[in-house]
């Protein structure tokens, strides 16, 4: 080892100890559709899944349940299960993780997902969403909604952007329409600003604790945020994840104000851009011996949702449907490369960022495809030292831990010696 | 002449406005004899090689093409578009947004996107793209598009061998429009004089997948004992199986065209394309159908367990296959070929 290792390992946050409890309701919640005959829906990440609660549907989310299974290491048998049925080693590892876990018959414990009322994806941030639904409906011969979102790219003027919008908005309406038809439930508009009020608040709660972050040392690490965002896409427009929050962020706060860190001694602040290995969020641990923060993660912030500042806290209330339409279209999750490169560049400054590890997933192609262009731009025009890091989300056959760790003490070499001139 | 090429690897972009601009449109196709070397410092190697061979020719420079248009397609394509607005040397390329759905909110917002891609033409080209010129280029495309359906059937008359057709395909996506149906024509009546080849032993099959351009694979399979009669492919039926409603206001028109032809597996719903196989493998009497998904090919690789699920259920062989994008797989693949052709 060439970088003097240091420090304990960093502090979670007593209040994200309550995560555990706030995503048991979630599955209490669903338990309970099923036993009471609630509709339910299974919905994808990123999509507005807001709308279901508006319309009391309860949602399933099958990526937040791979990522269970995963953490519970029964993703790779899951995936070699969908392998088994010929589906390529090279898709989607969250996919083929529920591919299995359902045809194994895994509980909700074991990242499971019960059979809905009716599936709702969109490709807002991939196709692979898309087939996914259209796999398990056609398997499980349940209705499938799909939202298209256009893709934006570098070169979309504003001009696209509003007929963009207007087909969206339409497939909204469209979208409450097949609800109703399905379930009988009606759109109540009142209710549906009382969630998207709930849900803009949890966003931005989410964005203050980030702001903290800022701080140096930083207040909190990837132990706070990885596991920490799954009620902004699970439970979007509830009360409850609400006060979780607020305990976060008020706990954060008391660090930030006593100049305390989540680490020891911190000494190099990291941005992480993709999906966390959910099979080993351990890993991310080593970089806390060579004194190592992650302070942002791109992909951890894009779901707080509500970061286009067209969209105000007025204009969600009184037009709750049309803010959705906008927002599924300025995704940080999904923006072009060139906004992709100037918001990294911008949050590398603000944050104060030594350096960005960037996660080349195996099986995500929406997630790597212009990972080399980011890299080298951010270089060239930005001075930013990045490092890629070739892995997988779900597939731990996919990650070499002992070359990875290797690849990162050379990175944090560089970064020292930066920190030298 | 000047030439618009366009990205596409699910036939849905208009060609018809690129002539009525007076463009000649040029289908941009792979070529598996180059090596790749640029395009390896923009794309990982875990995707789509044919999309990163199409780079690395682009970035190498592509003759006499002024425009780029890339229609949307998989995950893979839609992302290296803003690849393609910083390393290539073309200054002008649209995103055409073809919808993922087929239904009417996706035609209007097809309509949309169309119309705002004539205007940049237009803005950027200092051209006039009228109805009436898109109707006349409308009414070029469908001779074009009849043309190749008689031909087509040539191939389960077993005189025309399924590689010349491909070829034939091939020449005209690529090639200026006035002159290739000069070309079909010229060929159609070469055909309705030769005699069938000896086709008794031969394996009738319908081949489908991915963007499958190199007729060289196709050739190879003929030399194991398989004719194509028929396929699902871009480079085949789901090019001129439909025609253009020549009565409709021509934008609309094509929208609907592109929307009701036969659907490609980057669109929803695509397992109607297990529908429309179906269909032909009953018209066409074929003993079997070979799927090839090039290798990091999603859309196929999606589609395909439910595919072989429903083959089997029909009693209709059925072989998939992951292939590389070069000539040295095909070799690789032979006994796999081999042993299907014994099966059926």
């Amino acid at each position: 080892m060439l970088v003097k290792s240091i420090g304990k390992g960093s502090k979670m946050l007593r209040a994200t100890q309550g995560l555990k409890n706030e995503m048991g309701r979630h599955f209490l919640a669903i338990e309970q559709a099923f036993r009471d005959g609630k509709p339910t829906a299974w919905a994808t990440a990123g999509s507005p899944v807001e709308l279901l609660y508006a319309m009391d549907v309860q949602p399933m989310l099958p990526e937040n349940s791979a990522t269970v299974s995963a953490a519970l290491k029964l993703s790779k048998d899951f995936i070699e299960i969908a392998e088994d049925q010929g589906f390529s080693y090279d898709l989607c590892s969250y996919f083929k993780t529920n591919i299995g876990a359902v045809a194994k018959g895994a509980s909700m414990a074991e990242g499971g997902t019960r059979k809905p009322t009716f599936m709702f994806s969109t490709d807002v941030i991939c196709d692979t969403h898309v087939n996914w639904f259209k796999i398990q409906a056609e398997r499980m011969n349940v209705p499938h909604f799909v939202m298209d979102v256009p893709h934006v790219v570098s070169n979309t003027s504003n001009r696209q952007k509003q007929y963009y919008k207007k087909y969206i908005v339409e497939q909204m309406y469209e979208f409450l329409d097949f609800i109703q038809e399905k379930t009988g439930n009606e759109y109540n508009e009142e209710k549906s600003k009382e969630i998207m009020s709930n849900s803009y608040e949890l966003g931005m709660i989410w964005q203050d604790i980030f702001e903290l972050r800022k701080n140096v040392p930083s207040p909190i690490s990837t132990k706070d945020t990885f596991g920490g965002l799954f009620p902004l896409f699970t439970m979007p427009g509830l009360k409850s994840p609400l006060k979780l929050y607020k305990r976060m962020y008020r706990e954060a706060k008391a660090r930030v104000d006593g100049g305390i860190g989540a680490l020891e001694e911190e000494k190099y602040r990291l941005m992480f851009s993709g999906i966390p290995f959910w099979y080993n969020l351990k890993f991310f641990g080593n970089l806390e011996k060579w004194g190592a923060v992650i302070v942002y993660e791109p992909y951890v912030f894009a779901f707080s949702k509500f970061t286009n500042p067209n969209i105000t806290r007025e204009y969600v209330l009184n037009n709750p449907v049309e803010c959705m339409a906008e927002l599924v279209q300025s995704f940080w999750y999904v923006y072009d490369l060139e906004t992709r490169v100037k918001e990294f560049a911008k949050t590398v400054k603000d944050w104060k960022i030594d350096g960005v590890l960037l996660h080349n997933n195996y099986s995500c192609r929406p997630n790597s495809c212009n990972l080399y262009d980011l890299k080298r731009k951010l270089g060239d025009d930005y001075d930013i030292p990045c490092l890629i890091i070739d892995a997988d989300m779900n597939d731990p056959r996919k990650l070499n831990e002992t070359q990875t760790i290797n690849k990162i003490e050379s990175f944090i070499e560089i970064l020292e010696e930066r920190k030298k001139n | 002449m000047n030439k618009i090429g366009y990205f596409d690897a699910g036939v849905i972009t208009p060609e018809e406005i690129f002539i009525a601009a007076d463009f000649v449109p040029i289908r941009l196709l792979g070529d598996p004899t180059i090596s790749i070397d640029k395009a390896n410092e923009h794309i990982p190697p875990t995707h789509c090689f044919w999309a990163r061979n199409l780079l690395e020719q682009a970035i190498n420079g592509l003759k006499d093409v002024k425009g780029i248009i890339a229609s949307h397609g998989c995950d893979c394509t839609n992302r290296q578009f803003d690849i393609w607005l910083e390393c290539v040397d073309i200054d002008f390329m649209y995103f055409l947004n073809a919808p993922l759905k087929r239904d009417k909110s996706a035609s209007k917002f097809f309509l949309d996107d169309i119309k705002e891609m004539i205007l940049q033409l237009e803005q950027k080209f200092k051209v006039k793209i009228t109805d009436e010129k898109i109707s006349n280029a409308i009414k070029l495309m469908n001779n074009i598009r009849r043309l190749l359906k008689e031909i087509s059937e040539y191939r389960s008359k077993m005189v025309l061998k399924g590689s010349e057709f491909h070829a034939l395909v091939k020449y005209v996506q690529q090639q200026e429009k006035n002159e290739t149906l000069k070309i079909l024509e010229h060929k159609l009546e070469e055909l309705k004089t030769k005699n069938p080849f000896s086709g008794e032993s031969l394996k009738k099959v319908l081949l489908t997948g991915s963007v499958i351009d190199d007729t060289e694979f196709i050739k190879h399979l003929e030399t194991l004992g398989y004719q194509i009669v028929i396929d699902d492919l871009c480079i085949g039926t789901r090019y001129f199986w439909n025609l253009v409603d020549e009565n409709e206001e021509p934008i609309q028109a094509l929208v609907q065209y592109h929307l009701n032809k036969p659907i490609n597996s980057t669109k929803v719903p695509s397992y109607d394309r297990f529908n429309f196989i179906k269909e032909l493998t009953g018209k066409y009497n074929v003993d079997g159908v070979i799927n090839i998904a090039q290798k990091f090919c999603e859309p196929i690789l999606y589609d395909h367990p439910y595919m072989s699920k429903k083959f089997k259920e029909l009693e209709i062989p059925y072989l998939f296959i992951e292939m590389e994008y070069n000539r040295e797989s095909y070799k690789q693949l032979s006994t796999r070929f081999e042993a299907f052709a014994e099966i059926i």
